[in-house]
């Protein structure tokens, strides 16, 4: 970036050190740019986000894929998760049958040499793949988080500024409305669903836990837009003649959007749990359809024995569940209008030199 | 307000009417409580079933006999409610009346644990934002809200229960276990205190050393087969808890709230024996309350008699100080009682159980073995509660403090020139409770529902074992049963929550439009 | 005191590593006395003859405590207790069949009453619908009202067919029962002693244990109300049987009335859905000597299976039983200081296929109808023969019991001596006979015989598949892979609601398991007779109905085996069905704990506790 002292009309503003910095930062970008940019910077969350994107990809390209159920994709992974290849028994630790075939340990070290074998995270009791398996699952976990994470988002979002906004009769019909939807339990509701239609899969799972995941977030916006809607800068924009919908989406919405943020990102790492709570208590994804959430709790006796068929899933839920975390938190700093960075001694070094300059120019 | 309170709770009947009806003919349309008898071989199968249809009503359609069970559970503004009975014979509301105080027992320690620890970590991390504390704090944070529960919990027994127990047999730490003990030790408060590199290589090894010191000790003394604290660390807690107490609420600075908490620990250590000798001889609620009471009356003279000016907030240092160190003091004789506890027949020196509320061949009267033995059964479901519940009150009060401390207010307030600690404390903090509260209270209506697998894997029987059995055994009333209380608490808790928004922030005007 | 608690400490600093070395020899009891035991559900009362409180936990609890004329012993056997009393056959003709039930004098109640032939009645108030009828107690097949005494007895074999009422011998210790015709298992449908003098006085609003004197004054008072079909107090005793003893909890405050019995153990206490205390019985002479040294017995409720098994490592319980999945049972294995015991269960995993249309149900006329003559018999042949059962063994129940060989018969059970007998003579041979892969070639060709193009358009057969359980989800698996092979695409219909669908003529085909309560000579007569209750196949055979017709009188093992022979060549040749394996189930228990010999049938676990010893 050019940060040479150039005679600036705003020479002024740029006193104060460290608002200087930062305003200079954000000069002549747009809103988006803005936050973009506060993003990149913020590590954790980037690392995060190529992390959850390379695991989808990884995870989504690994099987068999069918567009539309007609145009049949092929994954870059040798086995699906119908196959029933031979079982490995005899040469696993401990007696037991279809341990992995991944190794870490090169062969001079006396492993078997860097590979994944035939079956890297082992098989099933049966013989499935348990590589297949994962992907599926993690396919499925990550349908259903995100199925979940905007259903809820978008209706509670919505719901929660408009009543937020509006208050009166509104506020009163969509808040009796959540109380409603608070009263109801979602596992109720699944095991009615799962009673009468049978397995309808993961995604309709998610579907309908989605439309029961928003109350929570509808409420926090609504406090949120409650508190913001009596701030001077509405007063100024509705003076100014801004309309409703301007006001809501411009002007609250994005002060708002921290909080959102946090709740959001919490409901999909919760997503994820709330499927694996379900499937653990048989209300959620029931056999033969997998998800990371059932293979774990259909694991986890394996504990102390055949320990992979635990830790696969688990390392799958975590690494997303983590990565989704830092991301919300990278998105919520970059979104918060008021948020500064940290700012570095150089920076502050650079500042001190660029206001003497300016002061040497008078 | 109160017209509008009435108003609200009209509402909040006819709604809970309303999704009463829609769950009671859901969950009776949602399974055949016959099915289990049509895979029977027995002979009689077909009176079993005359028998069963007739025991729940299966004649009368679900709409119908929803009125039925209305007309009982109305009888509750006539002064008897009847909330039928159950598929095992029982009244539900007998049923409800065991599993509610079990359930609060359950969630009560792990939930207030949570939301302070919660509250406490999430604060410093907004604090310090992108520091090294904030980051590793966020990491573990995620991770445990990551863990499934069962998942925690089989990991924590296996661990902190059956290991333990296990080590407890012979307990002398092995040198490696002691020297990984300090490492862990050290990493840890390196990571939270570190700034720059020398004072993290600096903590690490205080902390290091320390730990390792300290396990190596208390292996030497035996301290894990009858540990204590005695007098002395007592005192000395209870003195560091005084300049900790002063620091957060008034500043060290502040003379006479420093010498009104030193004199409570003062105190403290006085009644130390005192109070032994009244927990040993005077068992009971009684003795522990009188010891509360004493040294919160210490803390409130000292308080008086230390303070000029600026009453108010140097009683209240002084109050907490004493009720902290009542706390070490009780906790300290339950740990003289940890030998006495694991000597029982009971207990046989495995005194970290997995499962249960309490043992059932503990036979003894004596108050504090007895009582140590539900410490001991809450012990690892509310370490698991916590670890994967106070995620989110980090994040939350994270997220809130930092908004917070952008305000302008703030601004203003450091303008003025008030320290730091003022304004984190006094303008930021207390602003960021406010929705912190709201969450809360939603949060305590949840989880008398709510804790489900816990309470399946710790082998409890609470609201979520009754909610778990009504479901798969179609039990219809007890099913609404648990339905009534859980959702009149959370449509309450939510009313609560919106009247507390607008007490704490006076720009929210409640009812004005409604 | 003060003094000496300072001392104390001063002493534990100083010298605390000195006093550490004989602080640390384990302080370990000299003999626990004590059992805990692993239930996975709670007892929900303490009468298990309700339908509210039955359940094979109940009946554990409640064996501790009452024993009478027999009782199933871990290899299925009923034993009799000849400790307790006697029985016999008095009278065997076509339309008049007699047994004696004699107690045997000296026997007592808990609270020292005698206990005389007289005990024995109220099982006849409980079992007879037309005495209930006759003294005013209600009609228990009635849709709207409950009967007097609201139990799960009635309308059985016992209401069927008895005639009259029990008569009492002259010293009142034995009780005769005439039924109209001679019936099997005669030995089942005789009476049980029941501690009526309490339930008397509880009637009469006693709140505390009588004196002998009192108590058999009031048991006279019973046997006057029985004699004389009294319905008030009939009435009166059946509120307090069919409820009072609905409670969960037991503590100080329970009427002790509650708790007479004349078992081995007495209730002591209990917490509501937590757990059951019982202490012995000092007076217990009812059942076999007491050789063990168990003093107290505690059942543990533990829901999920995990957490059981970790508690059990933690010494938290004694006995652990569960439901087995291999990484559990290799997870039991590994705790040092537990013995793992396997336990078949008595529920019978099959397939079934569906055979003609199913009464109240809409018409079948799917793959296997038998309106389809020879075609179908082959496709159903196919069927059998393409289910990979020998891989189901070795895959899903071999890690866990190590049983490989699948389940031949659907009347006998594995382990018996008559089971050797009847597979090797009632047609399962030809689903046995040599390799999966020829019995795929076998099965390959009779498809291939209607529908040629059988391996590139294979033939859908539509399964219902019971949801919620992994095991079955691998076993359709695995049999799905198997069946490609032979020309079927088997079609999945995963439900958790399938016990109300079978019959549905939708399926081709089931698979799930039945479960017995007891051996009775009919054993899986329901299933196959047309008009049987548990008849889901539409089956209909008349051979079949007549042996079925004769299997109600009593008859030697012999002839019972060559009938069910019989019966079972006639259905495999109508290729209907076939059973694949028990259902393993796992027993786990602590190493010094000795004579722990679970059985399949109820008492299940507890049926020797006088044996237990440590």
């Amino acid at each position: 970036m050019a940060r040479t002292s150039k005679k600036s009309t705003e020479s002024t503003e740029v006193l104060s050190g460290e608002n200087a910095i930062s305003n200079r930062e954000v000069e002549g970008l747009s809103q988006g740019q803005i936050v973009r940019r506060r993003f990149f910077r913020h590590r954790a969350a980037v690392i995060s986000l190529v992390t959850i994107i390379s695991i989808v990809i990884f995870v989504f390209s690994a099987l068999d894929f069918r567009l539309f159920g007609v145009w049949r994709i092929h994954g870059w992974w040798k086995w699906t998760t119908e196959d029933l290849p031979e079982l490995r028994v005899g040469d696993c630790p401990g007696g037991t049958v279809g341990c992995p075939t991944i190794s870490l340990r090169p062969q001079f070290l006396g492993g078997a040499g860097i590979g994944l074998g035939t079956h890297p995270f082992g098989q099933d009791d049966i013989g499935h793949d348990f590589f297949a398996l994962v992907m599926k699952g993690a396919q499925r976990s990550l349908s259903v988080m995100v199925v979940i994470g905007f259903l809820g988002g978008t209706i509670g979002t919505i719901v929660g500024s408009i009543s937020g906004f509006y208050r009166g009769k509104i506020d009163s019909i969509l808040m009796r409305l959540v109380d409603f939807m608070i009263t109801v339990p979602a596992v109720l509701i699944g095991s009615v669903i799962g009673y009468h239609y049978g397995n309808l899969g993961a995604i309709f799972l998610a579907f309908y836990l989605g439309l029961f995941a928003w109350t929570g977030l509808s409420r926090l916006v609504r406090g949120e837009f409650l508190t913001l809607r009596e701030r001077e800068f509405v007063d100024a924009a509705r003076v100014a003649g801004a309309s409703n919908r301007r006001i809501i989406f411009k002007h609250i919405l994005p002060n708002a959007v921290g909080i959102i943020i946090v709740s959001v990102t919490l409901l999909l790492s919760g997503a994820i749990l709330l499927e694996t709570a379900l499937s653990y208590l048989g209300f959620g994804v029931v056999p033969p359809d997998v998800s990371l959430g059932l293979l774990i709790s259909q694991y986890q006796d394996s504990f102390t024995t055949r320990p992979w068929l635990f830790w696969y899933p688990g390392f799958f839920i975590i690494s997303i569940a983590l990565s989704i975390n830092f991301i919300g938190d990278g998105l919520r700093d970059a979104f918060d209008p008021r948020q500064r960075r940290r700012i570095s001694k150089k920076e502050r070094q650079e500042s001190a030199t660029a206001r003497k300059l300016a002061q040497a120019d008078e | 307000m109160f017209a509008f309170i009435m108003r609200r709770l009209g509402v909040l009947g006819v709604i809970l009417m309303g999704s009463s009806f829609i769950l009671y003919n859901l969950a009776a349309y949602s399974g055949d409580p016959l099915a289990d008898l049509k895979t029977s071989t027995d002979p009689n199968r077909d009176f079993l079933m005359i028998s069963l249809s007739r025991e729940l009503q299966l004649d009368v359609p679900p709409p119908a006999r929803y009125f039925l069970w209305l007309k009982g559970v109305l009888g509750l503004f006539v002064g008897h409610a009847n909330f039928g009975m159950t598929r095992e014979g029982a009244t539900v509301g007998a049923d409800l009346a065991q599993a509610i105080p079990v359930t609060l027992r359950l969630v009560l320690a792990s939930t207030i644990l949570a939301i302070v620890m919660g509250i406490g970590i999430g604060v410093v991390t907004a604090l310090r934002q992108y520091s090294r504390f904030d980051y590793s704090m966020t990491f573990v944070s995620f991770l445990m809200f990551s863990l499934p529960i069962f998942w925690v919990a089989v990991l924590l027994k296996q661990y902190l229960a059956i290991s333990f127990n296990n080590f407890l047999r012979e307990p002398n730490v092995p040198l490696k276990g002691l020297f990984l003990l300090a490492l862990a030790s050290g990493i840890f408060w390196a990571s939270v205190i570190g700034g720059t590199r020398k004072t993290f290589w600096t903590v690490f090894g205080t902390a290091t050393l320390i730990a390792g010191g300290m396990v190596a000790i208390m292996d030497a003394m035996n301290w894990f087969l009858h540990p204590g604290l005695g007098p002395i660390i007592v005192g000395g807690l209870s003195v560091g808890i005084a300049y900790g107490v002063t620091q957060l609420s008034v500043g060290i600075t502040n003379k006479a709230a420093l010498r009104a908490s030193l004199t409570v620990s003062a105190a403290t250590l006085l009644v130390y024996y005192p109070a032994n000798w009244v927990f040993d001889n005077h068992q009971g609620a009684l003795g522990v309350f009188a010891i509360f009471s004493i040294l919160i009356t210490v803390g409130v003279f000292a308080g008086i008699s230390f303070s000029k000016i600026d009453r108010g907030p140097i009683i209240r240092t002084a109050v907490l100080t004493a009720f902290l160190s009542s706390i070490i003091i009780v906790v300290d004789k339950f740990m003289q009682t940890w030998q006495p506890y694991m000597e029982t027949d009971a207990i046989n020196y495995r005194p970290v159980p997995t499962i249960g509320q309490r043992s059932d061949l503990l036979d003894t009267q004596d108050f504090w073995v007895s009582n140590l033995d539900l410490v001991m059964h809450l012990f690892l479901p509310t370490v698991a509660l916590t670890l994967i519940s106070f995620a989110g009150y980090i994040r939350y009060s994270r997220g809130t403090l930092l908004e917070v401390l952008n305000q302008d207010y703030i601004r203003t307030a450091r303008a003025k020139g008030l320290t730091e600690r003022t304004v984190i404390m006094r303008h930021a903090f207390r602003n960021t409770m406010i929705p912190l509260t709201t969450i809360m209270v939603v949060d305590f209506a949840g989880v008398i529902g709510g804790a489900l697998i816990t309470e399946r894997v710790f082998g409890w029987s609470g609201m979520g074992t009754l909610f778990y059995r009504g479901i798969l055994s179609f039990d219809l009333n007890l099913l609404m049963g648990v339905f009534f209380v859980t959702s009149t608490l959370s449509v309450l808790a939510n009313l609560v929550a919106d009247l507390l928004y607008s007490a704490l922030d006076p720009r929210i005007r409640v009812g004005s439009g409604a | 005191m003060k003094l000496q608690r300072s001392a104390k400490f001063a002493l534990a600093i100083t010298a605390s590593a000195a006093l550490a070395v004989s602080l640390l020899t384990p302080a370990q009891a000299a003999t626990r006395s004590t059992v805990i035991l692993h239930e996975t559900n709670a007892i929900t009362g303490l009468n298990c003859s309700l339908s509210a409180t039955n359940s094979t936990t109940c009946s554990a609890v409640s064996y501790l405590q009452g024993m009478g004329f027999n009782y199933y012993n871990n290899k299925k056997e009923l034993v009799k207790n000849t400790v307790f009393g006697s029985y016999k056959i008095v009278k065997n003709t076509k339309t008049d069949f007699r047994t004696s039930w004699t107690v045997n004098p000296g026997r007592v109640w808990s609270d020292g009453t005698p206990i005389t032939g007289e005990d024995l009645l109220l099982s006849h108030v409980l079992q007879s619908d037309a005495y209930s009828i006759a003294a005013g107690l209600g009609d228990p097949k009635s849709k709207t009202a409950k009967p007097a005494f609201n139990g799960l007895g009635y309308s059985g074999v016992y209401a069927d067919n008895i005639v009259g009422e029990p008569t009492l011998s002259a010293d009142k210790m034995t009780v005769t029962l005439r039924f109209k015709k001679p019936i099997a298992n005669w030995d089942l449908y005789g009476p049980g002693p029941a501690s009526v003098h309490a339930l008397v006085l509880m009637a009469e609003g006693k709140k505390a244990l009588g004196t002998v004197a009192e108590n058999e004054a009031a048991r006279d008072r019973f046997v006057a109300a029985f004699n004389a079909k009294d319905s008030v107090l009939l009435k009166k005793i059946g509120k307090v049987w069919s409820e009072d003893f609905t409670i969960t909890t037991v503590d100080k405050t329970t009427n002790p009335l509650l708790l007479v019995s004349n078992g081995g153990f007495i209730l002591d206490s209990a917490v509501a859905k937590t757990s059951v205390t019982l202490k012995k019985n000092p007076k217990y002479n009812s059942g076999p000597a007491m050789s063990g040294s168990i003093d107290t017995v505690v059942f543990k409720f533990i829901g999920d299976g995990t957490a059981a098994a970790q508690a059990l490592a933690n010494g938290e319980l004694d006995v652990y039983a569960g439901q087995a999945t291999a990484d559990g049972v290799a997870a039991l294995k590994k705790i040092s200081a537990v013995n793992v015991v396997g336990v078949e269960q008595v529920a019978y995993e099959h397939w079934d296929l569906h055979y003609d249309t199913v009464v109240d149900e809409a018409p079948y006329t799917g793959l296997f109808s038998v309106k389809d003559g020879a075609k179908s018999l082959a496709l159903r042949q196919a069927f059998l023969l393409g289910i990979p059962r020998d891989e189901i063994m070795e895959k899903l129940i071999a890690p866990i019991n190590g049983v490989t060989t699948p389940l031949s018969s659907t009347w006998v059970s594995p382990g018996s001596a008559l089971y050797s007998k009847v597979i090797a003579a009632n047609g399962s041979s030809f689903l046995t006979r040599g390799t999966q892969a020829s019995r795929n070639l076998t099965a390959l060709n009779l498809v291939k015989k209607y529908y040629p193009n059988a391996l590139k358009s294979p033939v859908k057969v539509r399964v219902l598949v019971p949801g919620n359980n992994p095991r079955r989800a691998s076993e359709f698996a695995l049999a799905k892979a198997n069946m490609a092979k032979i020309g079927f695409d088997l079609v999945g219909d995963v439900r958790t609601d399938w016990p109300s669908l079978l019959g549905n003529s939708n399926y081709d085909a089931y698979f799930f398991a039945w479960v017995a309560s007891s051996v009775t000579q009919r054993q899986s007569a329901e299933v196959f007779d047309t008009n049987g209750g548990n008849n889901i196949l539409g089956y209909s055979n008349p051979a079949v109905d007549g042996i079925i017709a004769t299997l109600d009188t009593p008859l030697s093992e012999a002839i019972l085996g060559a009938k069910y022979i019989a019966i079972e060549r006639l259905t495999n040749a109508d290729a209907i069905t076939t059973g694949v394996f028990v259902h393993p189930g796992v027993v786990a228990v602590n190493k010094d704990l000795k004579n722990v010999k679970p059985g399949p049938l109820s008492p299940q676990m507890v049926w020797n506790f006088w044996e237990w010893t440590y």
